[in-house]
């Protein structure tokens, strides 16, 4: 009994004396709060906020005829097209490799994983431009392999190849940089379960490891859509600017923008600044959708609960 | 199905995890690994299962050579700590997983899976859980699903990693009950790990305890307990009082007690006296102690001694003794007591 209140004794004292010592958060505090909460949205407007809505304020400066005129041009058109179809090669191709590389890594132990992990960094870590010029120097007339493909006839420089291999790329490392934390979060149980049941590789990973990695690979693939989409620096170097033929959407702006003709410019890239509002969208979507299934769960459960009593 | 390891080893860079393993389950047997944390037995069970493969060694199921049979040809249950539960599909899909991947000419029908998954979650009591996720389920309820998932390919050998390691205490001991009932329900050979030397005596018909990648021991739960090989083995299995073996005229003494035989006895050895193999006595002749604490638990009560010459830095010895004793006997702190050890075994310096 007397323990206890001496044990009481010193646990008040423990709590009380922190309490004269703690810091309230003064008025001074506060002014600096609001200062710091200013500057960083400040520079967000400044540097996020107002290109937007400069690139979208331009476009539309000359009217909305001139803006669809500026898209509908067959130049505009032929960029766009190829655009899409650099990406639906260089995304679907990224997406096998990244989910493979990343099943690898993060499921088996191999000789020159952590050389492999570098490598996949690589893109990521080389300026695109670079990533052009190696492209040039492999591919190129006076490249490693340019005499014999010009003996095949074969063109990959200047020309949709080329332009196909600097984008996958530079795109490379975004699925496997999203889907190697999940998987290695995941752990290998469920899969090692799966094998135990008697389900065969191909079975696991349909079953068992894809559902997991779903909302992941979803997200990872919008990342890499969204800069293949986007890439200026190593499609600029290898596509050769080919009106109508090897200009991809950032670089037939480059070239409107160039000529001056700066609505027309701004049209194309307010394409351009769309993709990129709508797959942040759908990122956030996304986010959004993920806790709400766990919540989903949670409900259910709760509801269950409420039935059995 | 009976399963044989013979010089079974296996290497995690410069660490060995399992030397020279040799180990022989029957067919039927409930056969639990026990051992510390880091002394192998989750890598024997997964070299059983072909989750790993041993670098030395071979793994024998009814006398033929396993050794690099894939794990899906083995026909083995394996059951995780944390259940590894397909989160994304209902208790029902997770129990038909199993039949559901089989190739197309062994696949039962879909009343025939139906029936089959209604019927194991009859066994696993789990009957009305079918439509539910995982994620709305307690941890006993899906642990005995996952155990319903294991079951339903007809698993002839059942393997089982801490399978109730990660449940409250209460739940633990309900499925460990449950899971002998089962295994006698349905014959098939179970070998389960654990570091809790209460739930291999608890369950298992035989025990193996494993140390540093070795077994120490095989036997049945009373043997082991009773009759240990090591030290390290009678530390395990349960609580200890450490005595020094002390020489005194060529006899070796333990406290003030004389050691009848001293031959065979090294010098450093220890006696290893458990809890309640200590007599407290208020009177007579014995080795004088002096209470130093009292602590009731339940049903019986500890009291830590304190006994002359013991160094600073040990620990009190500890004796076991009936609430009722305690009651009757009335012992108290700071009460002169007489001590008697009622069986001892001694260990050489090493072990």
């Amino acid at each position: 009994m007397n323990a206890a209140r001496v044990l009481g004794a010193t646990y008040a004292a423990d709590r009380t004396e922190p309490l004269h010592l703690r810091r309230r958060p003064r008025a001074g505090l506060n002014v600096m709060r609001l200062l710091l909460i200013l500057v960083a949205l400040g520079f967000l407007v400044l540097f996020i906020g107002m290109p937007l809505v400069v690139v979208f304020s331009q476009a539309l400066s000359k009217g909305w005829h001139t803006y669809v005129a500026a898209i509908a041009d067959p130049n505009a058109l032929a960029a766009i097209r190829l655009t899409v179809l650099v990406a639906a090669i260089a995304v679907p191709s990224n997406l096998v490799f990244g989910v493979a590389a990343s099943w690898a890594i993060a499921k088996f132990e191999f000789r020159g994983k952590s050389a492999l992990i570098t490598l996949i960094d690589l893109p990521f870590a080389v300026s695109p431009v670079i990533s052009g010029l190696i492209y040039v120097l492999l591919f190129g007339a006076s490249g490693w392999f340019g005499p014999w493909l010009m003996e095949h006839d074969i063109r990959i420089m200047f020309a949709v190849p080329g332009i196909v291999l600097a984008t996958t790329f530079v795109t490379f490392p975004f699925v496997a940089r999203e889907l190697i934390p999940v998987m290695q979060a995941q752990g290998k149980d469920d899969e090692e379960t799966a094998l135990s049941l008697g389900a065969s590789g191909w079975q696991t990973f349909w079953f068992v490891t894809l559902p997991n990695i779903r909302w992941g690979l979803l997200y990872g693939v919008l990342l890499c859509n969204a800069r293949a989409m986007g890439e200026f620096g190593a499609v600029s170097v290898v596509s050769g600017h080919i009106r109508g033929l090897t200009n991809t959407m950032p670089l037939h702006v480059e070239i409107l923008y160039n000529e001056y003709n700066y609505a027309a410019a701004f049209a194309v890239a307010s394409l351009l600044a769309l993709l990129a509002l709508m797959t942040l969208a759908g990122k956030s979507l996304l986010e959004w959708r993920r806790p709400e299934l766990k919540y989903g769960a949670l409900s259910a459960d709760r509801q269950t609960k409420r039935g059995m009593t | 199905m009976s399963i044989s390891l013979r010089g079974v080893s296996k290497q995690f860079g410069l660490f060995a995890a399992l030397d020279d393993i040799d180990l022989d389950v029957p067919g039927g047997a409930l056969l639990a690994l026990l051992g510390p944390s880091g002394c192998g037995k989750t890598t024997l069970l997964r070299i059983i299962a072909g989750l790993e493969t041993p670098e030395r060694g071979q793994v024998y199921f009814g006398g033929q050579d396993a050794t690099l049979w894939p794990v899906r040809e083995r026909k083995v249950g394996f059951v995780f700590q944390h259940y590894a539960l397909f989160r994304h599909m209902t208790v029902e899909e997770n129990v038909a997983f199993g039949l559901r991947v089989k190739p197309w000419r062994e696949r039962p029908s879909r009343t025939e899976i139906r029936n089959k998954v209604r019927s194991l979650l009859e066994l696993v009591q789990l009957d009305w859980a079918g439509p539910r996720f995982p994620a709305q389920l307690s941890g006993g309820q899906r642990q005995r699903i996952a155990l319903a998932r294991a079951l339903a390919v007809d698993p002839q050998v059942l393997l089982l990693d801490e399978p109730f390691g990660a449940l409250d205490t209460r739940v633990r001991h309900e499925l460990r009950r449950w899971l002998r009932r089962l295994h006698d329900e349905l014959h098939f050979t179970s070998v389960f790990v654990t570091h809790d030397q209460q739930e291999a005596l608890d369950v298992a018909d035989t025990i193996v305890v494993l140390n540093r990648g070795r077994i120490e021991q095989v036997g049945a739960p009373g043997e082991v307990f009773d009759a240990p090989v090591s030290g390290f083995v009678h530390r395990f299995l349960g609580e200890v009082n450490e005595l020094p073996v002390r020489f005194e005229q060529g006899r070796a003494r333990v406290g003030p007690l004389d050691l009848a035989a001293s031959e065979g006895i090294a010098p450093g050895s220890v006696a290893l006296v458990r809890p309640h193999e200590l007599e407290v006595l208020s009177e007579g002749a014995g080795w004088p102690a002096v209470v130093s604490a009292v602590r009731e638990i339940g049903a019986i009560a500890r009291l830590e001694l304190a006994v002359e010459g013991r160094a600073q830095g040990d620990a009190p010895l500890e004796a076991e003794i009936s609430r009722e004793r305690l009651a009757n006997e009335h012992f108290k702190v700071g009460q002169n007591v007489q001590l008697r050890l009622r069986r001892w075994r001694i260990y050489p310096a090493a072990a």
